[in-house]
């Protein structure tokens, strides 16, 4: 039977499809043929594999027609990591390779002239589409061996040459060849900013009691909060700070995250799997491109999506573009991103918190009292940076906070001891738990994500607390909108109320009483901002 | 004479209720030496002998004295220098509540002696403040104690302590009068601050030592911080609120009393908003404007705020009246500003001159139109 079929996996956004590659090898007119809508770097894997064959002093059917199939037929295919099951297909249909190994198998890697194979991104991704499909082997670049074992129960074998992936497969001993070449877009500078971010500590700031507080419900259960306040006031020193008070991720938020920075082509062979939540905190000049994501040929992950699982802060975000907030709401509802292409539609998980920081006016320095206002923007200048703070945007936005500068004597008080991130962390970590046990066998993890209707359904208000919001609702201070923001929020505030007190806190009037100051940037009770000192 | 009556009223302090009217009106009448003569030999003085006959038989008041002392507590009486002479205002004050009067003697730790509280300043508002309220009470203490003016307030949580901090940050003066005996510390998580402010201000209360907080003696209490202070400053306070209190005392007293406001949404600013809206109280919003009300005339006063002066500000008004005529971008002759303006031609003519000296107007081939800076 002069027919194999080896496999390979396709990547669209972060979706992966197990493609069947099949090789016949036939007598007839000589002929090469690759069908199954491969785009132009796929067409080229024919030359590719030829001649990496011949080089690997193995045999080409050159006197026989070759059709190649990747199916399903009818999945744009791209990208160049097609190359080694094309080869593998090939030599198995002309009986150069036994068959039986090329099952629940699968290859990943694109193929230099001599035979030696090259690295490609995107592998984690590929590798857990390929786990979900039953595949239990899989044969990757040497540098990309590291990246595929990440996922679980999967035999990967870090290969340099065709010559090594046919050794291995017909069970002979592997020969020597030259390593493989590093990812051609690796990073010159190893500088990654991070590391300064692992130095810091919410301990660092004095004073903030309001603005800590909120960050930690914002923290547990993964609301948006926007920082409003004069420069200088601390607003970028808080948003840094979130991710010291994020717990670890858990290993389906490490494998999402990782698999996002693969297909970015941002993880280092080094790298191993990303536990740590990611902090993101692009330039206001920054393109709809790079933050939603996109490209031209394949799509490559915003730093929305690479901020998943973590957080996204937006400085100074009125000087965004307007269309860059514009496309920034539709991730904000539903937890992922979709970018049209041509013919497909592609999603990303873009599940992270979102942290803005807007000054009161473009110069920074406007305060409402004129003996210390140094503001020097014309009136209308503020008044169309300020439509912008309050545009559709912030209506998504859970959580507000007006971050004043430190006084001279709350950097002095001698008994205000910050806390440190670990102590918070412990209490967000505690308070995502019990989410996790409250939402059990459903498709969310934290409150932020829990659809309202549910939310009403099966994890209401007390009744006191619910009068509360309907008082505002029917004053027209709260839009429904703004309801269902409100009873997400009071779940968190009384998730953290329990942890810090011990019982069990179901959200009632004083729950929901702080979720409405922390959604209309009203003072909070002072007990609940901070830890009193003792 | 003294001795006997520092005996007497350390006695009478431990005997009656702190603020008990018909005390101070018996003291005042009879003398405390002779009241507690008269209670210790079981002669009834308006109706104080069933009260006090419980209490009577372990009261000694040498040994009182004794061990205050050993703990490091003073009982400073009327006749002391340190006594702080402005609680005698209370004897006109009325009652609130069924208290009133001045005190008896004052039980005191810490360095600070009381007679230089002439110019204190009183901060008082609600214990279950607001971040909000916290910080403006935190700011006007640092602001009037780096002026030497000592602090008075309670020991509670939210305002009181938010003002202690505030003074201390600024390693100011600060006293706390409290409801039960100055050697407790209520409420417990304030040890800390309770014993700071005893090593560097002063802690203060009418009840005995050892004595617990209850309601009544709050009620007492009250009154002495709005005595003590010659203006008595109400931050957070909800519409039923222990602060509301003190700045009634400080009414009767006739003592300054002001008011922080907050968001007219808030429930924690709706007594102080009552307070101002029925005239009880003048507002203020910072240290600076508390200052300038409670000092003495003049000494800190407040430049009131106002827009930056700006180039048109200084003009006299036919000038800018001239200026108003003047186009933003397309050039007019003098003749077309002296119509638009309604002015006369010679007028308008000097008038564009000074302000082209000014730098207000600028000239080109088509006429006058308006300078750069006169947008600003």
């Amino acid at each position: 039977m002069p027919f194999a079929t080896a496999h390979t996996v396709s990547l669209h956004g972060a979706l992966g499809h197990l493609i069947d590659v099949q090789a016949d090898v036939s007598p007839g007119q000589v002929l090469t043929t690759l069908v199954g809508r491969a785009d132009a770097s796929l067409q080229e894997a024919r030359d590719r594999c030829r001649m990496a064959i011949i080089n690997s002093e193995l045999v080409w059917p050159s006197t026989k027609r070759i059709t190649i199939l990747l199916s399903p037929a009818d999945l744009i295919k791209r990208g160049s990591h097609f190359d080694l099951a094309i080869a593998v297909a090939v030599l198995a249909a002309d009986g150069r390779l036994p068959r039986a190994p090329l099952e629940s198998t699968a290859f990943i890697g694109e193929l230099t002239l001599d035979g030696g194979l090259r690295s490609v991104p995107g592998v984690l991704p590929m590798v857990l589409a390929a786990a979900e499909r039953g595949i239990r082997r899989v044969f990757v670049p040497e540098p990309l061996a590291r990246e595929a074992s990440m996922v679980p129960d999967m035999s990967v074998f870090g290969m340099r040459s065709l010559a090594q992936v046919v050794a291995e497969l017909r069970g002979e001993e592997v020969p020597e060849s030259a390593p493989v070449a590093p990812m051609s877009g690796s990073r010159l500078l190893s500088w990654r900013g991070a590391e300064r971010l692992e130095e810091v500590d919410l301990a660092d700031l004095r004073g903030l009691a309001d603005a800590k507080y909120a960050v930690e419900v914002a923290a547990a259960g993964g609301h948006h909060v926007l920082l409003t306040g004069p420069k200088g006031s601390g607003k970028t020193s808080i948003a840094e700070r979130i991710p010291t008070i994020l717990p670890p991720l858990t290993s389906e938020e490490a494998l999402e995250l990782t698999a996002i920075h693969s297909l970015a082509g941002t993880l280092e062979p080094g790298d191993g799997l990303l536990t740590q939540p990611p902090y993101a905190a692009p330039h206001h000049d920054a393109s709809k491109a790079s933050l939603i994501g996109g490209g031209t040929g394949y799509v490559r992950p915003g730093e929305i999506s690479r901020a998943h699982c973590g957080v996204l802060f937006l400085d100074e975000f009125p000087l965004f573009r307007s269309d860059v907030l514009e496309a920034l709401r539709q991730p904000l509802e539903s937890g992922d991103v979709t970018i049209a292409r041509r013919e497909e539609l592609v999603t990303l998980p873009a599940r992270g918190m979102l942290v803005l920081a807007s000054n009161p006016c473009p110069c920074g320095d406007y305060h409402p009292k004129a003996s210390v206002n140094r503001c020097t923007c014309s009136e209308k200048v503020r008044r169309d940076y300020r439509s912008r703070v309050t545009g559709p945007l912030a209506d998504r936005i859970d959580i507000v906070r007006h971050v004043e500068p430190l006084l001279p004597h709350e950097s002095a008080d001698r008994f205000a001891v910050p806390e440190r991130s670990e102590v918070v962390k412990a209490r967000v970590d505690a308070a995502r738990r019990r989410q996790a046990a409250r939402y059990d066998e459903r498709s969310w993890r934290l409150n932020a994500h829990a659809p309202g209707p549910l939310l009403r359904e099966h994890w209401p208000l007390a009744p006191d607390g619910q009068r509360l919001v309907d008082d505002e609702l029917f004053s027209g201070r709260l839009s429904s909108r703004g309801a269902v923001r409100v009873h997400r929020l009071a779940w968190t505030v009384a998730d953290l109320a329990a942890v810090r007190s011990g019982r069990d806190v179901s959200p009632g009037a004083d729950e929901v009483q702080i979720a409405l100051c922390l959604r209309t940037a009203a003072p909070l009770p002072a007990g609940f901002a901070q830890v009193q000192a003792s | 004479m003294s001795e006997a009556d520092r005996r007497a009223r350390a006695a009478l302090s431990r005997l009656t209720e702190p603020g008990d009217p018909r005390l101070t009106q018996l003291v005042a009448e009879l003398g405390a030496v002779r009241l507690y003569d008269l209670l210790v030999h079981d002669r009834d003085a308006g109706g104080m002998l069933s009260d006090v006959a419980t209490r009577l038989a372990s009261t000694d008041p040498d040994r009182e004295l004794d061990r205050a002392a050993r703990q490091g507590i003073r009982f400073v009486v009327p006749s002391d220098d340190e006594w702080p002479a402005q609680v005698e205002d209370l004897v006109a004050a009325g009652q609130l509540h069924e208290r009133g009067g001045p005190p008896i003697g004052l039980w005191v730790r810490g360095p600070l002696r009381l007679d230089r509280l002439g110019r204190s300043v009183a901060i008082v508002g609600s214990r279950s403040a607001t971040t909000y309220g916290e910080r403006v009470a935190g700011e006007i203490a640092a602001v009037v104690a780096r002026q030497g003016c000592p602090v008075v307030s309670g020991a509670a949580f939210g305002i009181d302590q938010a003002a202690h901090r505030g003074a201390v940050a600024m390693d100011g003066p600060s006293v706390a009068v409290l409801a039960c005996g100055v050697d407790r510390a209520y409420p417990a998580a304030h040890a800390q601050l309770i014993a700071h402010l005893a090593a560097t201000g002063a802690v203060v209360s009418e009840a005995a030592p050892g004595c617990a907080p209850t309601r009544i003696r709050f009620l007492a209490r009250n009154r002495l911080i709005a005595a003590f202070a010659r203006g008595s400053v109400v931050v957070e306070a909800a519409v039923r609120s222990g602060a509301l209190n003190t700045a009634s005392w400080a009414g009767r007293l006739n003592r300054v009393v002001l008011g922080v406001p907050g968001p007219v949404t808030s429930a924690q600013s709706q007594g102080v908003h009552e307070l101002i809206r029925k005239g009880g109280a003048a507002l203020v919003t910072n240290g600076q404007e508390v200052l300038e009300l409670v000092g003495q005339a003049g000494e800190h006063l407040v430049d009131d705020p106002r827009a930056p002066v700006r180039p048109r500000d200084r003009l006299t008004s036919r000038h800018r009246q001239v200026l108003d005529a003047v186009p933003v971008a397309r050039g007019a002759g003098t003749d077309s500003v002296a119509r638009t303006a309604g002015l006369g031609i010679v007028e308008v003519s000097s008038a564009l001159s000074y302000l082209h000296r000014q730098g207000l107007v600028e000239r080109d081939d088509d006429g006058w139109h308006l300078a750069a800076l006169a947008h600003t």
